[in-house]
């Protein structure tokens, strides 16, 4: 995903100068390219997250469009009252770009790890999270994005993420992306984590259970009319590589109950009972309960219960 | 009050406006710093009489100067300068704080001509301030950049590393004016955490610095005259200046004027000025 985003990136800052690129001194090999060919477009402003970031609001304040790129929790949560004040209230169209989604960077530990960016960027008034699913979501979001200057959060996974979509996403605002349609009730993603939500999609059909598979990139702007109807057709389960506490998850049962829905709704996501656990991003999904035997579970128990 | 000459176009005399403007305000409005804005009102009256390239009619000129006014508690000096200038309504002051009024506490820009950035939170100012002098030193464009601080607001890391930024980078379109009234919300800042030696801290983060008196609106408009790389001025002012009952007290960083507290400071401000 970080390569497709750099790349587009970099297609679309050949034809627009106001395309700025400021990195806290992270990106070894991902944004040398960059950084060679448009050096008056690029910044590496060293290791301080919070003077970068009010520089890069500042910066997008003279009418720049400035992404800002580093790990995780390194340009969310270090210096989130930068983003609260100089880039939200004052509305500067400065791109806070994350790479490490979740566990992607697992074996490198929980400082590492990000996964209370989405409830702590959601919270914040004029921003827009964006998760991507796969690197064609992630070709065409970054397009938007660029095309859509208000603040944004894009949370990328990191590499070789692994196409889901057969055909390159339609792209507006607030829309869900529907992956596969099924009968019985939907599976809701962001993220790479995608993946195990398809599979989970093939288990549920090996015992005769039908569901739609959506990746839904807009985290702060859900689709309430692919909601209603969702719900209707069966049980919700929301799957996310974040806490559980004020992701993807909360964000949709926040959107059922402004809308006044009724239905089903069960929630997978991280558990965060070990903090210090170290593996690879598949092991602390499976051992944090983001898994298709959880998603399984779930989905069968609100069936059951809905009969 | 002295009778309004907007704009003004000597210093000393837009400051003493301003600070009657500031007493009355932040007595009507009861509301704190109001010695904060005492000490900072001389270096704003010096930029906005001709030291910053800055008036009504230059706002859309994308090479005019750019203040910011970091240390956000002293909004009442920055709105009566604005408001004396012809910014805007001298009546908004009137209004300082009251409910659905357009000035607050601390600065806000939404709504407010002339104010650059909403600040109240520390150590945001520099920064932002880097940011528009980056571009502008990046892509062409004129103008330099002022950054007015508090001398306790220097305890915020993110000083140090605008400091650095700005050096590496050259950014000779950058000022700073760190207002240098020696205190700070609890105590006296050497008392808090020592600053000093101050002047060498950003001569040695590679910043011209020079320290100035800061109620001396000629050495003032020197020192903002001329700059080889990133400037820091380290403006030495007395916090409360003007009314000798608020100077030097940390009392008077919260404390609202009484409307007796008025009436001495204006009779103060007749003797003294």
């Amino acid at each position: 995903m970080r390569d497709t985003f750099v790349k587009t990136l970099l297609e679309e800052a050949r034809r627009d100068p106001n395309i700025i690129l400021i990195t806290g001194d992270l990106g070894y090999g991902v944004l040398d390219e960059f950084a060679k060919e448009l050096p008056g477009q690029f910044l590496n402003s060293g290791v301080n997250e919070q003077a970068m970031m009010g520089l890069a609001a500042g910066y997008a304040s003279t009418g720049k469009r400035v992404f800002v790129y580093s790990i995780g929790n390194f340009p969310t949560l270090r210096c989130l009252e930068q983003i609260r004040n100089d880039v939200c209230l004052m509305n500067n169209p400065v791109v806070v770009v994350s790479v490490g989604a979740g566990y992607a960077y697992g074996s490198q530990g929980y400082t590492h790890h990000a996964l209370e960016d989405i409830a702590v960027l959601r919270a914040l008034p004029n921003m827009e999270v964006i998760v991507p699913a796969d690197p064609l979501e992630t070709l065409e979001l970054t397009r938007f994005i660029v095309s859509n200057k208000k603040p944004t959060y894009f949370r990328l996974g990191k590499s070789n993420e692994p196409i889901i979509h057969t055909t390159a996403p339609k792209i507006a605002l607030g829309a869900i992306n529907e992956i596969s349609e099924g009968s019985q009730g939907t599976l809701l993603f962001a993220g790479s984590v995608g993946t195990v939500a398809l599979a989970a999609e093939k288990e549920l059909a090996s015992k005769g259970v039908s569901v739609s598979v959506a990746s839904v990139p807009f985290v702060s702007s859900i689709d309430v009319q692919y909601l209603t109807k969702a719900l209707k057709k069966g049980p919700v389960i929301v799957i996310e590589e974040h806490s559980y506490r004020g992701g993807l998850g909360s964000a949709v049962l926040e959107a059922v109950n402004a809308a006044e829905l009724q239905g089903s709704i069960g929630l997978v996501a991280a558990d965060q009972n070990n903090l210090s656990q170290i593996g690879d991003q598949n092991f602390l999904r499976n051992t944090n309960g983001i898994n298709i035997e959880m998603i399984v579970k779930k989905f069968i128990a609100l069936q059951e219960a809905q009969k | 009050m002295p009778q309004s000459k907007a704009p003004y176009s000597d210093a000393a005399e837009l400051a003493l406006a301003a600070r009657h403007e500031i007493i009355s305000m932040t007595s009507v409005a009861k509301a704190s710093h109001v010695a904060s804005a005492l000490s900072v009102i001389d270096v704003l009256s010096v930029l906005y009489t001709g030291s910053a390239n800055i008036s009504v009619s230059n706002m859309d000129n994308p090479d005019r100067d750019i203040v910011i006014l970091s240390k956000g508690h002293s909004a009442s000096a920055l709105y009566s300068v604005l408001a004396l200038q012809g910014f805007f309504s001298k009546d908004w002051l009137a209004q300082y704080c009251s409910n659905d009024a357009p000035l607050g506490g601390h600065v806000t820009s939404k709504g407010v001509p002339g104010v650059e950035l909403s600040t109240g939170s520390l150590g945001h100012g520099l920064p932002y301030g880097l940011g528009i002098a980056m571009s502008r030193k990046k892509h062409g464009a004129k103008g330099r950049v002022f950054v007015v601080m508090s001398d306790g607001e220097c305890d915020e890391g993110t000083t140090w590393e605008s400091a650095m930024i700005a050096n590496h980078h050259n950014l000779d379109n950058l000022v700073v004016i760190v207002d240098r009234n020696k205190i700070q919300s609890l105590t006296f800042t050497e008392d808090t955490l020592k600053l000093e030696p101050f002047a060498d801290k950003w001569t040695a983060f590679g910043w011209q610095t020079e320290t100035v008196d800061g109620h001396n609106y000629s050495i003032l408009a020197k020192s903002l005259a001329s700059q080889k790389g990133p400037k820091c001025i380290i403006a030495d002012t007395t916090k409360g200046k003007g009314v000798d009952f608020m100077e030097n007290s940390v009392l008077w960083h919260y404390k609202s004027p009484s409307s007796d507290d008025v009436t001495k400071a204006f009779d103060q401000l007749s003797e003294n000025y």
